[in-house]
């Protein structure tokens, strides 16, 4: 059987490929270089789902240096190019590729049955972007990771800024690099910091840094590592990590760097979809998985990862709650649920994590492309106040879309309720022994269940329930067939995709259905998968080097129904509030609070004035006290030289008896000197 | 012979040039400066690198020495050498100035539209002596080339200049002439200290009897007193020319006062002559100097890092933001130089490399939108990507580049230089320092991102009345070529990172990992 590995680069480098291709021959392709890279991300999915089954049929974890970035001489620290598939960067990979054909698909009846111009570029930078988070997924090491990590930044603000010719557009695409790039400057100095501490920034093999990191704080081999300011090895570790935080804290949209995350909604749907909700946002947390080793070592780090995730989870619902515009509530909700995700890493929950990223991508996804859809039925008009009675008039966005919101809010059976309930319980889990902090993100997460549920039905009903209230909203545009299908094939995901991992189903059939755990623990502690397998993870986080997290075992079902009971809480909420044919907007009544909400508790104020009330004056003054103070120096001396030139300019009389006396004047001068140093007298 | 075929060939070029009609000098000018272009270009294919010019081992690639004649002083005898070769420091830097020149003299069709014959040839005879800068390894014979450069730069900059192009070409002369007599009396203090340890002035030898320690006393001070004394009055003239905060003020006034051509020249290369020789002088013949102060050395290129970017900032002209970014780029490389690690100062000599190549792009495509609207002012002009795609497209990639975007070779550099700056043991707090310049990728995309929003993007509208369109291709064509060797360069910096850091290895210390078990990075 030919070997999948042959063909692993190709599953970014062929959009890549596609990428240059558009670039330069767009404008003469067919579908303006939609089919170019329909065809890239659609062969980039055949071949991860290759990978996936090899995977799973028993094949070996893939790890190869492919390429020398910089040699290094001998002497400096060599950077390589390297792929490290291993069933986590398997399943990513999948997932990106999926969404990216999807949204390619979408794209078609989004943007080319629009007219819209500027395809290309439009094409050329989904290409772009693909071929970027595939590459970040398969890096087989951090410096890698954080390039491909930047590149995807620039593909969203190529994308963000799609229809440059408005105001908002140029101005979100410029916030969100600008956000990101200030997380990820924390993120390079980590990079920078493992490269100098441990000599390599490879994820994976013998001495990978985090073999090397875990390797130091064993007692037997303290000592082995020079720390820098006189911290110890475990406060460096922490050190370090919180430094790549810093880049997944901004690319995730944590709080408080999620600014960028709803500004972004200025770009079109089907990006949002695919990058500010299902992959470029998800390379943060992505980030955290693929070094889960090293954070495993640092309870600090962890317990930060926690209490932002659980913080974000509520903070980010609470805006959601009062937003009128379909994406902005969407985008709200992202920001929420990578909350989720960072909840269950610093809890220790490394495949609820995991689990959670793949059923959000599905659905948060589905969602996006079902607004996307409401949009083009709506000519561009997302208020939600405006719509009203669309699920008689476009059925098949209504199942789909309620389907995406029944996982969003979390509700039993379909994808989010199993992924969500095992977030909250493995951070309950570690939380209940001993470590309060984590119990505090787990009240946090789980008030956002309460949240959640409320503002999507809210989103629901206002959207697709109740009479029409304009007249677009009367006769909405139709969509076609190249929308409709990837939101069936998404709907059907949302509804189905939680039978990967079945928490609670032990209690009731006996048996575990718990596949992804298997699936990320790979086969044995000791075999290929080494130290990037779910169960090495666990192991660690119970070293008393390390977190020194325990267990206590609890039913899952108790938990379980107690989220449930939440997500009906909120979701009667909204039943209670929002139905009938005239809902009356009751969010009103918050008054002030609903002001607060609205400017998003005055966070981008905040931001806009470090920019423009801090940097900037600060910029202006140093500008000033450069033209008058450094170059008044520079200048004045200058104009001193002019003024004693023309001083003595005017000893040059031109009249000889002058010039004589002078020269005598020097003659008799020297005398003097030449006759006090030799002595004469 | 080699090296002198190419200065010998440029000036005649130059002579050529100047004689020639107006209509003719451009093509004429560009067509023969493809000469030195194609000649570096085959040097740095038949280079093998084998370490550092200046060090004895040192294997100097093309070396030519002729005895010229004899300075006789009392004690000792100096003989002046015609004396070339290249390493692989230089060697990069001199194929960047022989690539810049000719896509420089493309760049100027369109903007030069009077005297073009002394335009081109002064052009030309301004890199005839940059090589020579790149490729003399005479104190003396280097210094006649030094000042040769400033001599046509002050010409292009008073003739061709902007409305203030007077007063630009004054302050760059009197600044730089100035630093340069400093530099001067530095370097010729340390020749009469070394006295009869030395029989010539090349800087291999200056550098073996300094580095050997054989350095005595002159003009009342000792050894120990002469060499910092040397060392500062060196770096303050170097300082002048990188330009490094506080002695940075001659640069935007050149700049926004000289043509595109000779902005890309001036930010291409001249800079990069003040690295150079710092990097030659102060870090190669005076190394303990170096690491003594090595912290007040970092801080200076702390300090030029965030204070030039916070300047650029405060800036609505587009040429002295990019202007004001190149003190911030040359302070990384201060940084680098200082660390005395393999990626510190070979991430330094990358960082002259890249820097050449990236704000030789940003300042022509802002000559090119300069061009079209006749403004440079961030607040005249809005929504240019509709009515010069391809330009903006340019001037987006370009400042992502100058942002440091990976894969482009200015990620290379920045990331090269602080993985070397991180490491070093010569900076007391290395990590701190490191830290501290970094934030300069924050500013940098703060200020770049803004100026590409305000004048690229929303409605088209211009304050002057002149007619927007697309570019000729021979506008266009030199910022392909730049950007796609920055392209290549991001991808694969070994092309010439191996050479640098063959040359500059043998200066730094071997490098110390934190983690002392380290044995390498074999996978499983």
């Amino acid at each position: 059987m030919v070997d999948v590995f042959n063909f692993v680069e190709a599953i970014a480098l062929v959009p890549l490929a596609s990428f240059v291709l558009v670039l330069l021959l767009g404008d003469r392709m067919p579908k303006k270089g939609a089919i170019s890279g329909i065809a890239a991300t659609g062969f980039s999915l055949a071949i991860s789902l290759w990978v996936v089954l090899d995977l799973a049929m028993g094949g070996e974890v893939y790890h190869e240096e492919l390429f020398t970035f910089v040699a290094g001489d001998d002497v400096g620290v060599e950077l390589m190019f390297g792929l490290l598939i291993d069933p986590l960067a398997a399943l990513m990979l999948t997932i990106v590729s999926l969404i990216a054909f999807l949204v390619h698909l979408f794209s078609l009846g989004y943007m080319n049955d629009e007219g819209e111009i500027g395809l290309r570029r439009y094409y050329a930078s989904l290409s772009l972007f693909t071929f970027s988070m595939l590459a970040f997924v398969y890096s087989n090491n951090l410096l890698m990771a954080f390039m491909f990590f930047e590149l995807v930044g620039l593909c969203s603000f190529l994308l963000i800024g799609f229809w440059f010719r408005d105001d908002g557009p140029p101005s979100a695409a410029k916030k969100a690099f600008l956000v990101t790039r200030f997380g990820d400057y924390f993120f390079l100095v980590g990079v920078v910091a493992v490269l100098g501490t441990f000599g390599t920034a490879a994820f994976a093999g013998e001495h990978s840094f985090i073999i090397e990191a875990t390797h130091v704080l064993d007692p037997s081999h303290s000592g082995e590592m020079n720390t820098f300011f006189g911290l110890g090895e475990q406060a460096w570790i922490t050190v370090i990590a919180l430094l790549v935080l810093g880049g997944v804290v901004g690319k995730s949209a944590q709080f408080p760097l999620h600014t960028w995350l709803p500004d972004a909604m200025e770009g079109p749907t089907p990006v949002s979809a695919l990058i500010h909700a299902a992959t470029m946002v998800a390379a943060g947390v992505y980030l955290v998985m693929r070094m889960y080793g090293f954070y495993a070592l640092s309870p600090t780090a962890l317990s930060i990862i926690a209490l932002i995730g659980g913080f974000t989870a509520f903070f980010a619902a609470t805006m959601a709650l009062v937003k009128q515009e379909l994406k902005q509530v969407l985008a709200y909700s992202t920001v929420s649920q990578y909350g989720y995700m960072m909840l269950a890493l610093g809890g220790g929950g490394y495949v609820g994590a995991v689990f959670h990223l793949t059923t959000h991508a599905i659905f948060k996804a589905l969602l996006f492309l079902g607004a996307g859809a409401v949009i083009i039925a709506m000519h561009h008009n997302e208020n939600m106040w405006d719509m009203g009675g669309l699920k008689s008039r476009m059925p098949v966005t209504y199942w789909t879309f309620l389907f995406g919101s029944l996982a969003l809010a979390g509700i039993f059976p379909f994808a989010g309720f199993w992924s969500k309930d095992e977030v909250l319980l493995e951070t309950l889990q570690h939380g209940l022994s001993g470590e309060p902090i984590l119990l505090v993100g787990y009240g946090f997460g789980a008030a956002a269940v309460v949240l959640t549920a409320l503002y999507t039905f809210r989103m629901v009903f206002l959207t697709f329930h109740g009479d029409p209230r304009t007249e677009t909203a009367e006769d909405p545009e139709p969509i076609g067939w190249n929308m409709k299908f990837p939101l069936v094939v998404l709907g059907v995901l949302s509804a189905v995709a939680g039978v990967i991992n079945l928490g609670a189903i032990k209690e009731f059939i006996g048996e575990d259905a718990l596949f992804l755990k298997k699936w990320l623990e790979g086969k044995t502690l000791d075999g290929e998968l080494g130290s990037l397998s779910a169960k090495e993870y666990h192991h660690i986080l119970e070293s008393d080097y390390a977190a020194g997290y325990e267990v206590t075992e609890i039913s899952p079902l108790g938990p379980g129904a107690l989220a449930l009971v939440l997500a009906l809480i909120g979701l009667g909420g909204a039943v209670a509030l929002y139905r009938g044919s005239e809902p009356t907007p009751h969010m009103t009544k918050l008054g002030r609070v609903r002001t607060l909400l609205m400017n998003n508790y005055y966070l981008d104020e905040f931001q806009v004035w470090l920019a423009t009330g801090l940097t900037a004056p600060l910029a202006r003054a140093a500008n000033k006290f450069d033209q008058s103070g450094i170059d008044g120096v520079v200048n004045g001396t200058g104009s001193v030289s002019m003024f004693t030139g023309q001083r003595f300019r005017k000893i040059q009389t031109g009249i000889v008896t002058n010039y004589a006396a002078l020269l005598t004047m020097g003659l008799v001068l020297l005398l003097l000197v030449f006759a006090l140093m030799g002595g004469w007298f | 012979m080699f090296i002198e075929g190419i200065l010998a060939f440029t000036l005649a070029s130059a002579l050529l040039v100047f004689g020639s009609p107006d209509r003719y000098a451009g093509k004429l000018a560009t067509g023969l400066s493809l000469v030195p272009l194609v000649g570096s270009v085959l040097m740095w294919l038949d280079f093998s690198s084998g370490g550092n010019a200046l060090l004895a081992d040192g294997n100097v690639a093309f070396q030519n020495t002729v005895d010229w004649f004899t300075f006789t002083f009392d004690s000792f005898e100096l003989t002046l050498q015609w004396n070339v070769g290249v390493d692989g420091v230089s060697l990069p830097l001199l194929v960047l100035t022989t690539v810049l020149t000719t896509l420089a003299l493309v760049s100027s069709w369109t903007p030069i539209d009077a005297r073009q014959s002394q335009f081109y040839g002064l052009m030309l005879l301004m890199e005839m002596a940059l090589i020579g800068v790149f490729t003399t390894l005479d104190f003396l014979l280097w210094f006649v080339f030094w000042e040769a450069v400033l001599i046509p730069m002050y010409f292009l900059i008073a003739i061709w200049g902007g409305p203030r192009r007077k007063y630009a070409a004054i302050k760059f002369l009197l600044y730089t002439n100035l630093a340069s007599l400093i530099m001067f009396i530095g370097m010729f203090s340390l020749i009469f200290g070394l006295g009869d340890a030395i029989s010539t002035l090349s800087f291999t030898e200056i550098a073996g009897a300094l580095r050997a320690g054989e350095l005595g006393s002159f003009a009342g001070m000792e050894a120990e007193t002469l060499r910092l004394f040397a060392f500062v009055l060196l770096f303050v003239g170097f300082a002048v020319k990188v330009p490094l905060v506080p002695f940075h003020t001659w640069l935007p006034d050149a700049h926004v006062q000289a043509p595109t051509p000779v902005s890309v020249m001036l930010a291409g290369v001249l800079l990069k002559m003040g690295t150079y020789a710092l990097l030659r002088f102060n870090f190669t013949m005076l190394p303990d100097v170096a690491r003594e102060n090595a912290e007040i050395i970092a801080a200076i290129g702390v300090l030029s890092v965030i204070y030039g970017a916070l300047l650029a900032l405060a800036q609505r002209d587009l040429k002295r933001i990019v202007a004001y970014s190149s003190i911030s780029s040359m302070g990384y490389v201060i940084l680098g130089l200082v660390a005395f690690t393999p990626h510190g100062m070979g991430g330094a000599t990358f960082q002259m490399v890249s820097h050449g190549l990236i704000s030789g792009l940003m300042f022509m495509v802002v000559g090119v939108i300069y061009n079209a609207t006749h403004t440079r002012m961030v607040g005249d002009m809005s929504g240019l990507a509709d009515r010069m795609p391809w330009t903006v497209g340019i001037f987006v990639a370009g400042s992502f580049g100058y942002m440091g975007l990976p894969l482009m070779s200015g990620f290379a550099a920045e990331v090269l230089i602080f993985i070397g700056s991180f490491q070093s043991t010569v900076i007391g707090n290395a990590p701190l320092f490191t830290a501290g310049a970094m934030f300069g990728i924050v500013i940098v995309a703060g200020y770049l991102l803004w100026a590409m929003q305000r004048t690229l993007f929303g409605e088209f509208s211009v304050e002057t009345d002149y007619e927007v369109g697309t570019a000729p291709v021979h506008d266009i064509a030199p910022m392909f070529v730049l950007l796609g060797l920055i392209i290549v360069l991001g991808i694969q910096p070994d092309i010439i990172y191996e050479a640098i850091q063959n040359a500059v290895n043998p200066l730094n210390d071997p490098l110390t990992l934190a983690v002392d078990f380290f044995t390498g990075g074999e996978l499983q």
